[in-house]
């Protein structure tokens, strides 16, 4: 079930709001938990089993790493293995099985039937946090979880399960057990979920209808390749940012502070920061569960490359099982070892030039990001640059700029904090501060009635996520 | 106001208007049809192991709550009016609307279906008209995009593209251009059909081309029933009705109209229908996929076999007077390969097939 649907906004969602809202505290859990597997079930009813079953596995070896860690750590260390082969087998069989038999029969040439497994919604999301829970327990960070329904409704739970952000069990362990329900923390909830959700609909889908008309066009042309880039790199900003807003408004609706997992990561001024700024739930967890175990920094030259390497090659590959997803994440240990080792230096005497490069590299990134395969992403790559005998515009690049500049405007002036740094400000005025409070309310209401309004029209509303 | 006072009014009023509309789209009666956009709307699917296990159950649940969302018809305006007025986007689930007309962009030219067609239309030729006398023609109905896409500044369908495709593909069949006789006004504001009272230079240029003549006098008539068009329903935009009139002749009391399909006599034209969910379909009954009119004052013993779409439908009753008998037949419901079965084509006929550019870039419907 997407947020950003009528079921869910309208029949799901208050449902669970009103069951929530009466169960008492020592039961808002289990309808946490209950509420979850109903969410999952609805797009993957055969897959309960299977989240069920890891989370099952989770609970069971975090309970015995931390009963034999004093006293029987290989016994422990055992059982961290036992989570971690469970979780990343899943994983790897799910999520990855397909790839490799492909890529064994395109090098070897031998005969292998394909396997053709479907892909889980969300694996990629609850396996990780049930390897950092399984981490954390054994590290001794945070006691295991007694509760198996606390454990599973942290697991499940749905506000975070399919899109993220990655949130880990010691960031809400507390909370678990002891979190509170106020009128504040609510409207931050429905402010925060409702601008998600404008974000995703009303901007991340329209601007995703140019990158899908792009992409079936026969009247590419240079500045089209270009369009489409930029339509591209803030679709996929829009979208993915708004899923976490929604995620963490609804967080705050159920008394949760989840981790921000945006912070406009196209202001930044290195591909270093820009990684400080997406995805930052992402980023962190590989930090501190491959890259530091790997020896971080703190080792000689050489290797440090190498731990760069692996590190954002996994992360590529978490993304999604294609080669793309691999270069893509090359393509950015490549450019952090750059700035890391020469680059950044000079990079921070620009006040200009580092944000050109930062977006035009980003923006080559999600080129090849967006590609259904290599091939695909090499003549996008040279359809920037007029390479494969485009011409430099073309008639659908004048309709489409012409007919999504509005919102294409929007989006550019909605990805930096100008909006948020104005607002701030006003309200440092009495009369501007005024104002603003009596329009929240109102704007609220447009903005979810508008949203409303696309998704009763049927529009356009794709899930970028399945892939991951 | 202060903070706590201002986030409890928007904790409360979002409250109400999210359970509100939870509570009204669950409780509401449900329609059954949509009149703006002519077809039925979703039911509320049947739970089962099966249909929950294969996720039908939701796909259809999905789209029973959009189908019957509360004030819909209301949602689905204030998304017309923000993508046309907000984001200032010319086109609404790809109608766009220049000078109160509305159309659908056409673009691109398909020319996997312009190939498709011209196998269909050579695939009938060989099967029927190899063999004797047959005077074969060919003709392509503009849509209202050729008169609008330049001045609405649309993406352009490449007409002479499409026409010469055609045509090169299509050697045994002589082309009749009509392009020339059609202007903007020749359509419906708010529907892809072209406005019969409009059509007699183009019937006689079709006619002409064909040898045959037609001198009946007609009267112009006027329907009583408002008429929204089928773009209308899809843009969503309020819009002023239009009127339907038509070419009425003595002549048409005498002929013998007969439905093949549901094996009944009809009308030139159909009063009822003009009443019901499409009143275009006033004309010849709307979409059949084999009807005959027989002309027993005809002055000669010509025959026209029509292969058409629903763009036939009016224009033909304007043929009436030029030839003994008409069998028009619509090969998107009836499989061409079967029509030696119920047509007899007469040698010395002559055979029109009478296209919209609209079927013609999205012919694979042709049989």
């Amino acid at each position: 079930m997407l947020f950003s649907s009528i079921p869910f906004l309208y029949y799901f969602l208050p449902c669970v709001l009103l069951l929530y809202a009466i169960a008492p505290k020592r039961l808002k859990n289990t309808v946490l938990m209950l509420t979850s597997l109903v969410f999952y079930g609805w797009g993957e009813p055969k897959y309960v089993i299977l989240m069920v079953a890891t989370i099952a596995i989770g609970y069971v070896t975090g309970l015995l790493i931390e009963k034999w860690i004093d006293t029987k750590p290989r016994l422990a260390k055992l059982m961290l293995i036992v989570s971690v082969a469970f979780c990343l087998g899943f994983l790897g069989y799910f999520k990855y099985a397909n790839f490799f038999v492909e890529n064994f029969v395109a090098l070897t040439g031998l005969s292998v039937k394909a396997l053709n497994v479907a892909l889980p919604i969300g694996i990629s999301f609850y396996t990780f946090q049930i390897l950092s829970y399984s981490v954390d327990v054994y590290r001794k960070d945070v006691p295991a979880q007694k509760n198996p329904v606390n454990l599973a409704a942290y697991i499940a739970m749905f506000p975070q399960l399919i899109a993220g952000p990655i949130v880990r069990y010691s960031d809400i362990a507390e909370q678990l057990v002891n979190r509170t329900h106020t009128w504040d923390k609510t409207a931050a909830g429905i402010r925060r979920f409702i601008l998600g959700l404008a974000k995703k609909v009303l901007l991340a889908n329209i601007l995703g209808e140019v990158c899908d008309a792009f992409k079936a066009s026969d009247d590419k042309s240079v500045l089209f390749f270009w369009l489409y880039a930029v339509c591209y790199m803030l679709h996929v900003y829009f979208d993915f940012s708004g899923y976490s807003d929604m995620a963490i408004g609804l967080g705050h609706l159920f008394g949760f502070r989840f981790v921000e997992n945006f912070n406009y990561p196209y202001i930044a001024a290195s591909v270093t920061e820009f990684w400080r700024r997406w995805h930052i739930s992402l980023g962190s967890w590989f930090r501190d569960y491959v890259y530091i175990p790997l020896g971080g920094n703190r080792v000689g030259k050489l290797r440090h490359c190498f731990n760069i390497f692996v590190v954002w090659m996994l992360t590529g590959f978490w993304h999604g099982a294609d080669w793309t997803f691999i270069v893509w994440g090359i393509y950015f240990a490549i450019l952090l070892m750059i700035e890391k080792f020469f680059l950044l230096k000079y990079l921070k005497k620009t006040k200009i030039v580092n944000h050109i490069y930062v977006l035009l590299f980003v923006l080559f990134s999600f080129v090849i990001f967006n590609a259904s395969d290599m091939g695909e992403a090499v003549q996008y790559l040279g359809g920037l640059f007029g390479i494969g005998g485009y011409p430099l515009v073309s008639e659908s690049f004048f309709w489409y700029l012409r007919n999504y500049l509005p919102i294409l405007l929007v989006g550019c002036v909605g990805a930096t904090p100008a909006i948020k740094t104005a607002c701030n400000k006003l309200h440092e005025n009495k009369t501007a501060d005024r104002v603003l409070n009596v329009m929240e309310p109102l704007v609220l209401i447009a903005l979810l009635l508008t949203v409303t309004a696309f998704l009763v029209d049927g529009s356009y509303n794709p899930f970028l996520y399945f892939r991951f | 106001m202060k903070m706590n006072l201002k986030n409890k009014i928007v904790c409360i009023v979002m409250a109400v208007l999210l359970f509100g509309l939870s509570v009204f789209a669950i409780a509401r009666p449900k329609d059954e049809y949509s009149d703006t956009e002519r077809r039925l709307l979703s039911q509320m699917p049947a739970v089962t192991v099966k249909s929950v296990m294969n996720g039908t159950f939701m796909t259809e649940f999905e789209d029973y709550t959009l189908d019957q969302f509360p004030h819909r018809e209301a949602f689905r305006t204030l998304k017309a009016l923000v993508v046309k007025y907000v984001f200032n986007n010319s086109q609404n689930n790809d109608i766009y609307i220049h000078d109160g007309y509305y159309a659908a962009q056409q673009y691109p030219l398909n020319t996997q279906s312009i190939d498709h067609v011209a196998k269909v239309f050579n695939s009938v030729c060989d099967r029927y008209f190899a063999e004797g006398d047959y005077n074969l023609y060919f003709s392509v109905i503009p849509d209202k995009g050729y008169f609008l896409q330049e001045q609405a500044k649309q993406l352009p369908l490449d007409y002479e593209t499409l026409v010469d495709s055609l045509r090169a593909q299509v050697p045994q069949l002589s082309y009749i251009d009509i392009f020339d006789t059609l202007q903007l006004t020749n359509f419906y504001k708010t529907d892809t059909h072209w406005r019969q009272e409009t059509l007699t230079d183009c019937a006689d240029m079709l006619l002409s081309a064909m040898n045959a003549k037609n001198d009946v006098q007609y009267i112009e008539k006027e329907l009583s029933v408002p008429f929204y068009g089928v773009y209308y329903g899809q843009a969503a935009l309020p819009a002023q009705p239009e009127q339907i009139r038509y070419l009425d002749a003595d002549l048409f009391a005498e002929v013998t109209v007969y439905d093949h399909e549901n094996r009944k006599q009809i009308g030139v034209y159909d009063l009822q229908k003009a009443n019901g969910k499409d009143p275009y379909e006033f004309f010849l009954s709307g979409p059949l996929s084999l009807i005959t009119i027989e002309n027993p004052d005809a002055s000669t013993d010509r025959e026209l076999f029509l292969f058409r779409d629903s763009f036939g439908s009016s224009i033909a009753p304007l043929f009436i007077g030029s030839y003994s008998k008409i069998t028009l037949m619509d090969i998107r419901y009836l499989q061409s390969a079967m029509l030696g079965n119920f047509v007899d084509f007469t040698e010395g006929s002559d055979i029109l097939f009478l296209y919209s550019s609209m079927i013609l870039n999205d012919g694979t419907t042709l049989k």
